[in-house]
């Protein structure tokens, strides 16, 4: 359980992160929505400890801020591309905190081996990561979360610029890791796709938590809409499957 | 390490024999360094000599090994070694392949400084020359340091500036070598780097200092490979990355001040080696940085030895050569591996 209380950040002289007070529950995906701007990404980085806050966030009981004893990944929405580095190479890295930089065992080399073949990318491997398609290298990096074995993964718009072809495929990666137990928290800007895939969906707004709960609480909740200004629409379809879509009349 | 490839079906990240292979390398060239030049020295006396057996080369061909040859071959192999491992990092650290030693202002720092004391009417500078360099290029990069503020943030702050500080540097000694046309010869050969000057107290005192950033850097080159990554990755996986960066800068900008206040501007090394040595393994992993460093002290002892023969008994500067052959060179592994643009 990742408890945080009374969470600020401020970054300069702009107040990011206000007041957030939520429960992130073990082994279940929870995700951040909210229109762009709302802190969703800082929230992201103040869960991975290397941002520094005020407040409090404990993970099982711990202060997270510069607390390299937790196994978290970190998922970005921009990845920085390694130029020359090969696919297994780069999701090799992820061994490095369990197996010490330049290291790595037997054991994670053959864990590289199988989860390149569960997502996909065996016979990739010694492709340039620079030569991935998005779809691709957004596979590499969940490739890469998964042979971390984290307890805690975060991602930042892990679906952003994909096509849905693509966005299923990696929304499918990304339950894997919850299969193996790992707590998983991202931030999505499709509410439709968060509200099928993540168990918990917490609503911000300018650096505010409006509301949180659980997606179907959430997704018929009427601060959903105040949160989005009222430019959404909430349709159930006859499977009972929620849909959000942007209403024609946005900027009136 | 057979048996773990043919279970996994992955090649490894980094073949430990090719480290061997360049130690190799740099023991051949060293020693035909060592026995070629205007007068050939024996191969086998050479040996002889270099291990205290008896029989080996006396008088004046002994004096030649020893004050001469022995200590150029040396000063060379460190600062080639210097100057390819700096680029190396750096270009990891700025995540910029075309990034060299002389980045944050050190050779614009330590060319003012040389300039200085090449110009310095009445007082007998000239021997000081490789302090005033020396600290020319630390004052260069630590301002650089100081204007970039977010270093810490943003290490393209620190490159611009860099760059700021570089320009201003070079203004002053263009100022300072119009005022003194008669420096301009010696100052125009220190810029194109020399090693005629090397003897043993250069190499005692260089060698101090290069060896100590080389460690450093050959310490943490395994983690270095973090910085190839967007910060948050590299916490995520267990590096302070801003701790990182700062030791790895320190210990690259120490290497470069002195490679360059003992030999001058000796450029492309450290654009050349780093690339050559990535595009030949087809890895831009920084466990390599200690062939890197090898391969770049090979490379400039080669040159050395180009340099000193080619137009003998005539000498070209090291500068030269080096850019001579590493430009050409650099083009062809840069087309056939595609590096940058990939």
């Amino acid at each position: 359980m990742i408890k945080v209380e009374d969470l600020n950040v401020r970054l300069g002289h702009r107040n990011v992160l206000k007041d957030i007070n939520v429960e992130i529950e073990d082994g279940k995906w929870t995700c951040l929505v909210g229109p762009n701007g709302a802190g969703k990404t800082t929230f992201l980085k103040a869960l991975l400890g290397s941002q520094p806050y005020s407040g409090s966030i404990c993970d099982s009981g711990v202060e997270v801020f510069r607390n390299h004893d937790r196994n978290v990944a970190f998922v970005p929405q921009h990845p920085q591309i390694p130029i020359g580095m090969s696919v297994s190479e780069y999701v090799m890295l992820g061994r490095s905190k369990r197996d010490g930089w330049g290291n790595e065992s037997n054991k994670s080399r053959n864990l590289v081996a199988d989860i390149l073949g569960l997502t996909g990318l065996f016979g990739m491997q010694n492709q340039y990561v620079s030569q991935l398609s998005g779809g691709e290298m957004q596979r590499a990096l969940i490739a890469r979360a998964l042979v971390q074995e984290p307890t805690l993964i975060l991602l930042d718009e892990p679906t952003s610029a994909l096509d849905l072809h693509h966005q299923i495929a990696v929304l499918n990666n990304i339950e894997l890791l919850k299969e193996r137990g790992v707590t998983i928290v991202s931030t999505m800007h499709d509410i439709t796709l968060a509200a099928m895939y993540a168990e918990k969906i917490v609503v911000m707004q300018e650096g505010k938590v409006l509301l949180h709960g659980t997606s179907e609480f959430v997704i018929h909740s009427p601060e959903l809409k105040a949160a989005f200004e009222n430019r959404i629409n909430v349709f159930t379809l006859e499977s009972g499957r929620p849909v959000i879509v942007a209403k024609k009349d946005l900027g009136n | 390490m057979k048996t773990q490839n043919s279970n996994s079906g992955l090649s490894p990240i980094w073949n430990w024999k090719i480290t061997a292979l360049s130690f190799a390398l740099l023991f051949v060239v060293g020693i035909l360094a060592i026995s070629f030049g205007p007068v050939s020295l024996n191969f086998v006396k050479i040996i002889r000599t270099l291990f205290g057996l008896p029989d080996g080369l006396t008088g004046q061909d002994r004096t030649l090994l020893i004050d001469l040859r022995l200590p150029r071959a040396l000063l060379a192999a460190l600062v080639g070694a210097a100057l390819a491992t700096s680029g190396a990092v750096y270009q990891t650290v700025f995540r910029n392949p075309l990034a060299d030693p002389y980045l944050l202002g050190a050779a614009a720092g330590a060319g003012l400084g040389a300039t200085i004391a090449i110009t310095s009417a009445g007082a007998d500078l000239y021997s000081l020359l490789p302090i005033f360099s020396f600290f020319g290029a630390i004052l260069a990069v630590l301002t650089s340091f100081f204007i970039s503020g977010k270093f810490f943030a943003e290490p393209n702050s620190l490159l611009l500036s860099g760059i700021a500080v570089g320009s201003f540097a070079t203004a002053v000694q263009t100022y300072l070598q119009q005022r003194n046309s008669s420096s301009l010869r010696p100052v125009y050969s220190w810029i194109l780097g020399e090693l005629t000057v090397a003897n043993w107290q250069i190499v005692t005192w260089s060698s101090i200092y290069i060896l100590i950033a080389l460690v450093i850097l050959i310490t943490v080159s395994k983690q270095l490979d973090g910085l190839m990554l967007t910060d948050e990755e590299a916490y995520s996986l267990g590096i302070n990355p801003n701790k990182l960066r700062v030791i790895a800068v320190v210990a690259a900008t120490l290497a470069t001040a002195t490679a360059v206040s003992a030999s001058g501007l000796i450029g492309f090394v450290g654009i050349v080696v780093p690339h050559l040595v990535r595009g030949i393994t087809h890895r831009v992993t920084n466990r390599g940085l200690l062939t890197i460093a090898l391969v770049g002290a090979s490379f400039l002892v080669l040159a050395d030895l180009g340099a000193r023969t080619l137009l003998s008994p005539a000498e070209l500067p090291i500068g030269v050569i080096t850019a001579f052959v590493g430009a050409p060179f650099f083009l062809v592994v840069l087309r056939k591996k595609r590096l940058v643009t990939q």
